[in-house]
């Protein structure tokens, strides 16, 4: 039986999804290196090994992310903005808004009421808004980033922070930690200071319900409520799958579409 | 297209100005569409619109202006210092915006520290932000003076009869520049946007005739040109700030759409008209310079300007345009905000881009935004 994939090379990790009849058979994310072609590979293999196909097997591949133009293997590339409707509307089928966070942008997606796109927009002013913005800080509080969530939300009375700036907000936790500030109540304040930012974007396309988020950031809860309590609108979550593989399944989707229109097509060795 | 168009797109550093002060003619830089370019040519002088364009850091200019300022007028005082202007026999500086008004004062400034970056004649040239009653009263004033000081820095003299040659000649490249769009404006479109942008640029810095030529040898070849029987590129137009950039049309191109217009400076916006030929030639050029039309930063015109974009878009049949401008560039960014809710209120996609000048661009995630746009404008 054929079976479709979806690569989405990000800045921080690339994820790969592979697909049967609309089904995830398997999926993977690695963290990317140097070369976005050999980790998109790399992520690729995991996954068919993980569901015991090869490469042959694959009658239609998309890639996406910043690395997209880099994959040799893929069919097609399409941008990280169609993936991640496609795959969150997939997962939450009532979504009309989509925020994905990642590693290096933020995008925010207005969809009509069949899941067709109707206006984004990007982040393009600085780091903040960013996973990157969350690992620089995890650093500073020598934390793993993914903890940073759990932690905030038995924060009582988080701190803020007076910069967005994410070299100012380093030294801004700096203070915090030296003041003998609890850690919970500076993960709060940093996830606030993220959801700031990303509701700044959020608004300017006045987003309607249902809001799905997707991309890494989205697995930090602290992120997630801080960001719906500055929207005054619910976020839901995307249970199903590790929403850091939204992106990747999206384009798994859109190439099941795509295989459904052309000739099989083998993956080159 | 002509190798020397696409040259003159390309590079400040061009054969043609060479020859021309070779033979001892001289050139003179300007920085707006607002400056009547008529009054150097029937000086003999040949006027060339300052650039930015290979600008890579701006180290210098970032010294003068500081951080929070638009990167057009910062890459044209960084080349400026690194003496890619060198040639320049004279300059003249309008008030286009903030940012380039400075620019005035900042060159002097360098010219201070720098020797050898100043040229030897160094003008301001006033502009005001409403076109009628006392305000064009201040323009043909300026214009005067301008004339007068353009006679006393060369010794050369600016009658009637030498404006008015000028301004025919001028009106002849207005007239084939619109013959360019309306080739655009066909279906499908038998000449690239990247292809068309160069004419536009290189019409800021060659000399008139022979520019006149090559734009003739353009056209030719493209009336000729075969054109597919259909094209499934979409059409967009490019607004917004000032924009000399090859490279983002070229971008946009690349992601699989066609340019098929332009409203920006260095493109035809400042050319909707003719000049008037008849009567006094300086009452003429303010009426036309003076527009409220082409750039928000003349107050209580965004009407006029919005209906001549929309207007554009209709002809040239874009499915959707992109808004771009400058960081910090306030008048264009203000105004793209307005022309995103006017436009996709009437159905037409925009795409807002806000972007450092030219080579200074992040490119990556530019590209990724223009390929999703479209894509839904492909939904």
């Amino acid at each position: 039986m054929s079976i479709v994939a979806g690569c989405d090379v990000g800045s921080l990790a690339t994820k790969a999804v592979v697909m049967e009849r609309r089904r995830v058979l398997a999926a993977v994310v690695v963290r990317s290196g140097p070369k976005p072609g050999a980790s998109a590979r790399d992520a690729l293999d995991q996954a068919l090994a993980q569901c015991g196909r090869s490469a042959g097997d694959v009658s239609y591949c998309v890639g996406t992310g910043y690395g997209r133009e880099k994959i040799a293997f893929v069919n097609e590339t399409l941008s990280e903005i169609s993936c991640h409707a496609k795959g969150a509307r997939f997962l939450v089928p009532s979504a009309r808004s989509v925020i994905d966070i990642g590693g290096q942008d933020c995008k925010v997606i207005k969809l009509d009421a069949n899941g067709g796109l109707v206006k984004f927009v990007t982040n393009d002013k600085c780091a903040s808004g960013t996973g990157r913005f969350l690992e620089v800080m995890a650093k500073v509080m020598h934390l793993p980033v993914d903890r940073l969530g759990e932690l905030s939300l038995q924060a009582r009375d988080p701190v803020t922070l007076a910069s967005m700036c994410t070299v100012w907000a380093q030294a801004d936790i700096i203070k915090h930690i030296n003041a003998r500030r609890p850690a919970e109540e500076i993960c709060a304040g940093i996830n606030t200071a993220m959801a700031n930012r990303v509701a700044m974007l959020a608004n300017a396309l006045r987003l309607e319900n249902d809001i799905c988020m997707t991309g890494g950031v989205a697995k930090n809860k602290g992120v997630v409520h801080a960001l719906a309590r500055i929207l005054g609108q619910r976020i839901k979550e995307v249970k199903t799958l590790d929403p850091q593989l939204v992106g990747a399944l999206g384009a798994a989707l859109l190439a099941a579409e795509q295989a459904g229109k052309v000739n099989r097509k083998e993956l080159p060795p | 297209m002509t190798a020397l168009l696409s040259q003159a797109a390309q590079s400040i550093d061009l054969e043609p100005l060479r020859a021309f002060k070779a033979a001892g003619g001289r050139l003179v830089g300007y920085t707006c569409t607002f400056l009547p370019v008529e009054v150097f040519h029937a000086a003999g002088l040949v006027p060339v619109r300052l650039r930015g364009i290979g600008a890579e850091s701006l180290n210098i200019a970032d010294a003068y202006y500081g951080p929070f300022v638009c990167t057009f007028p910062k890459a044209l005082l960084q080349q400026v210092g690194t003496h890619h202007y060198a040639f320049l026999d004279g300059a003249v500086i309008t008030g286009g915006c903030d940012g380039m008004r400075r620019l005035n004062e900042c060159w002097r400034k360098l010219g201070a520290d720098i020797p050898g970056v100043l040229p030897p004649w160094f003008h301001y040239f006033d502009v005001p932000h409403k076109p009628e009653g006392v305000a064009l009263s201040w323009y043909q004033d300026q214009v005067r003076k301008l004339i007068d000081a353009v006679q006393n820095a060369f010794g050369v003299r600016i009658d009637e009869e030498a404006l008015g040659r000028a301004i025919r000649q001028q009106n002849r490249v207005r007239q084939k520049l619109w013959d360019l769009a309306e080739l655009r404006c066909r279906r499908p479109a038998p000449i690239s946007g990247s292809e068309a942008f160069e004419a536009l640029i290189a019409r800021n810095v060659l000399p008139p005739d022979r520019y006149l030529d090559e734009l003739d040898r353009l056209l030719a070849t493209v009336q000729n040109r075969a054109v597919p029987s259909s094209d499934r590129r979409r059409r967009l137009f490019v607004t917004g700030s000032i924009c000399d950039d090859l490279a983002l049309v070229q971008q946009i191109e690349a992601a699989g759409a066609v340019v098929v217009g332009e409203s920006v400076c260095y493109g035809l916006r400042n050319t909707c008209a003719l000049v008037d030929e008849s009567g006094d030639p300086v009452a003429a050029l303010s009426a036309h310079y003076l527009s409220g039309s082409v750039c928000p930063r003349m107050f209580g015109y965004y009407a006029e300007r919005r209906a001549t974009i929309t207007e554009r878009i209709r002809q040239t049949g874009a499915q959707g345009v992109v808004l771009q401008n400058i960081r910090f560039c306030d008048l264009h960014g203000s105004e793209n905000g307005l022309l995103e809710r006017d436009l996709e209120q009437l159905g037409v996609p925009t795409l807002r881009i806000e972007k450092e000048y030219g080579a200074l661009t992040e490119t990556g995630r530019l590209r990724m935004r223009i390929e999703a746009f479209l894509e839904q404008l492909e939904a």
